[in-house]
C-alpha cells in the first residue's frame, strides 16, 4: 500500500523525521489501524525516493517508540498504541500545523485580529 | 562492517587518462548510483572492479577476495557492460542457454517474468534489435543470474518509459532481500531519485562525493535577496545569478556575514538532487 505522506526539502526537520511524524500522525488519526500492515523500507523508500538508510531510522525509531512492529519475514505491522497517547499525538500534530500557519501569518504582516477572524469563520 | 565491493587506494594511469587514486567502500543492502560525465571514469572504474582493467596500483576486493587473486567471485557478481560483445550472431534463446548454463543459480522464473513484463523478444538476432530490444534482453540475461552483488552499466538509456517503470520496480523488489548490492552507472536522474540510496559522484576520474541522497542535497543552498549582493565573493559561495541570488555551501557562514552586512532575504531553498549533481559537475 502507498502511505499518504508527503516530504518537504526545504523543511528544517531532517526527513526521517517527517516520515516518522506523519506515519505516527496517520496511527493517532485511526488512518492507519492496529494491525495493518505497512510498506518494506525498500518499497517506501521508493515512493517516497529518498534512501534506504532514511527510511530505516524513521522505522527503528517507530519501533523503538512502540508504533510499529517487525515480525521476522513477515513484515512490519501498526502496533496497538493506547488512546492516551493517540491523543497526546493527535494534538501534537493539530498544534504543529496551527503554529505553522500562525508563523506564516505573522510573516506575512497579519495581525491577532485578523488571524481570530479566520479562526471563527472556518 | 563487512563490504560488499571494496576499493583500496586505487589509481589508473593511461597515456592521456588518469583514474583516481581513491577509495570506495559499498555496503550490502544499499543501490549506489554512479553518476558523472561522459569520459569521467564510470565504466573504467566498473571494469576495474571486474578485473577486466589492470590497476596500475590498489586493491579490488569482492565479498572479500581480491579480484586479481581469486576467480570464485565471479560466481557472486553480474555486470552488464555498456558494449555487449560477441553478442550479435545469436537470438534471445541461445543467449539464455549459453548464460543460464554458466550461472548455477540462474532464476528461470524470474528470467520468464522479465521477458514477459518488458516484451524482451527472444527470437531476433541480437544485432537486429533496436538499441532498447538489446537493453532489455541483456537485463534479462543479467538478473536471474542470482548473484549477490549487480553491477548495471547505463542499463536504461534506450528503454521505454512504461519499461523502465517496471524495471525500476522490479529492481526495487531485487533488493527487497537486504542483504544484496545493486551499483548502477546511469545518466538518469529518475533512475536516482526512485531506486538510488547512495549517489558516488565522478569527475576527470577523481570521485568527487559518495553520499547518501539525503545528505547530497544539503549541500547548496541557493538565496534571494531583497538588495543586490556586494560584488566581493561571499561565504561559501559557489555561484551567482544576477545581482540578488547567490548559492552557498555553507548556510552558516553566509547567513553570519549576511546579518553583519544587515543584507535580507526573501527566501532561501536547497537545490533539489539533479541541480546538486549538476553543479558538483560543472563548478
Amino acid at each position: 500500500m502507498e502511505l499518504p505522506i508527503k516530504l518537504s526539502e526545504q523543511s528544517r526537520e531532517p526527513i526521517y523525521h517527517q516520515i516518522e511524524h506523519q506515519i505516527k500522525a496517520l496511527i493517532a488519526s485511526g488512518q492507519l489501524e492496529a494491525g495493518t500492515s505497512l510498506p518494506s523500507i525498500r518499497a517506501l523508500s521508493k515512493d517516497l525516493e529518498v534512501s534506504v538508510i532514511t527510511t530505516r531510522r524513521a522505522y527503528q525509531n517507530l519501533e523503538y517508540e512502540g508504533f510499529i512492529k517487525t515480525l521476522q519475514g513477515k513484515g512490519t505491522f501498526v502496533a496497538d498504541i493506547n488512546v492516551s497517547l493517540k491523543k497526546e499525538i493527535k494534538e501534537d500534530t493539530v498544534a504543529n500545523a496551527l503554529r505553522k500557519a500562525i508563523g506564516t501569518a505573522y510573516q506575512h504582516n497579519y495581525s491577532k485580529k485578523k488571524l481570530n477572524v479566520y479562526l471563527i469563520n472556518y | 562492517m563487512s563490504y560488499s565491493i571494496e576499493v583500496k587506494d586505487l589509481q589508473k594511469t593511461r597515456d592521456d587518462f588518469e583514474l583516481g587514486p581513491f577509495n570506495l567502500n559499498i555496503e550490502p543492502g544499499l543501490v549506489t548510483a554512479l553518476v558523472g560525465s561522459n569520459g569521467a571514469g564510470k565504466s573504467t572504474l566498473l571494469k576495474t572492479i571486474m578485473n577486466l582493467v589492470k590497476p596500475t596500483s590498489g586493491d579490488i576486493r569482492i565479498l572479500g577476495s581480491y579480484v586479481n587473486h581469486t576467480e570464485s567471485w565471479k560466481q557472486d557478481i553480474a555486470y552488464l557492460p555498456q558494449n555487449k560483445l560477441g553478442h550479435d550472431p545469436f537470438n534471445g534463446m541461445q543467449l539464455k542457454e549459453l548464460v543460464s548454463s554458466l550461472y548455477p543459480n540462474w532464476d528461470e522464473a524470474l528470467f520468464k517474468r522479465i521477458v514477459k513484463d518488458l516484451d524482451v523478444n527472444l527470437k531476433k538476432n541480437f544485432k537486429n534489435l533496436s538499441p532498447g530490444g538489446q537493453q532489455k534482453l541483456a537485463l534479462a540475461l543479467t538478473i536471474p543470474r542470482n548473484a549477490p552483488i549487480i553491477i548495471l552499466d547505463e542499463p536504461t538509456s534506450h528503454i521505454d518509459i512504461v519499461s523502465k517503470t517496471i524495471l525500476l520496480d522490479l529492481l526495487a523488489e531485487w533488493m527487497e532481500d537486504g542483504e544484496r548490492t545493486l551499483i548502477l552507472a546511469t545518466h538518469q536522474v529518475e533512475d536516482i531519485r526512485k531506486l538510488a540510496d547512495m549517489v558516488a559522484i565522478m569527475k576527470d576520474g577523481n570521485l568527487l562525493a559518495y553520499k547518501d541522497k539525503e545528505a547530497l542535497i544539503e549541500t547548496y543552498t541557493q538565496y534571494w535577496m531583497v538588495d543586490p549582493l556586494p560584488t566581493e565573493s561571499l561565504p561559501g559561495e559557489v555561484r551567482r545569478k544576477g545581482s540578488k541570488t547567490v548559492i552557498t555551501n555553507d548556510e552558516t557562514e553566509l547567513e553570519d556575514y549576511l546579518s553583519q552586512h544587515q543584507l535580507k532575504w526573501l527566501n532561501k531553498e536547497t537545490l533539489n538532487l539533479e541541480n546538486t549533481i549538476s553543479l558538483m559537475l560543472t563548478k
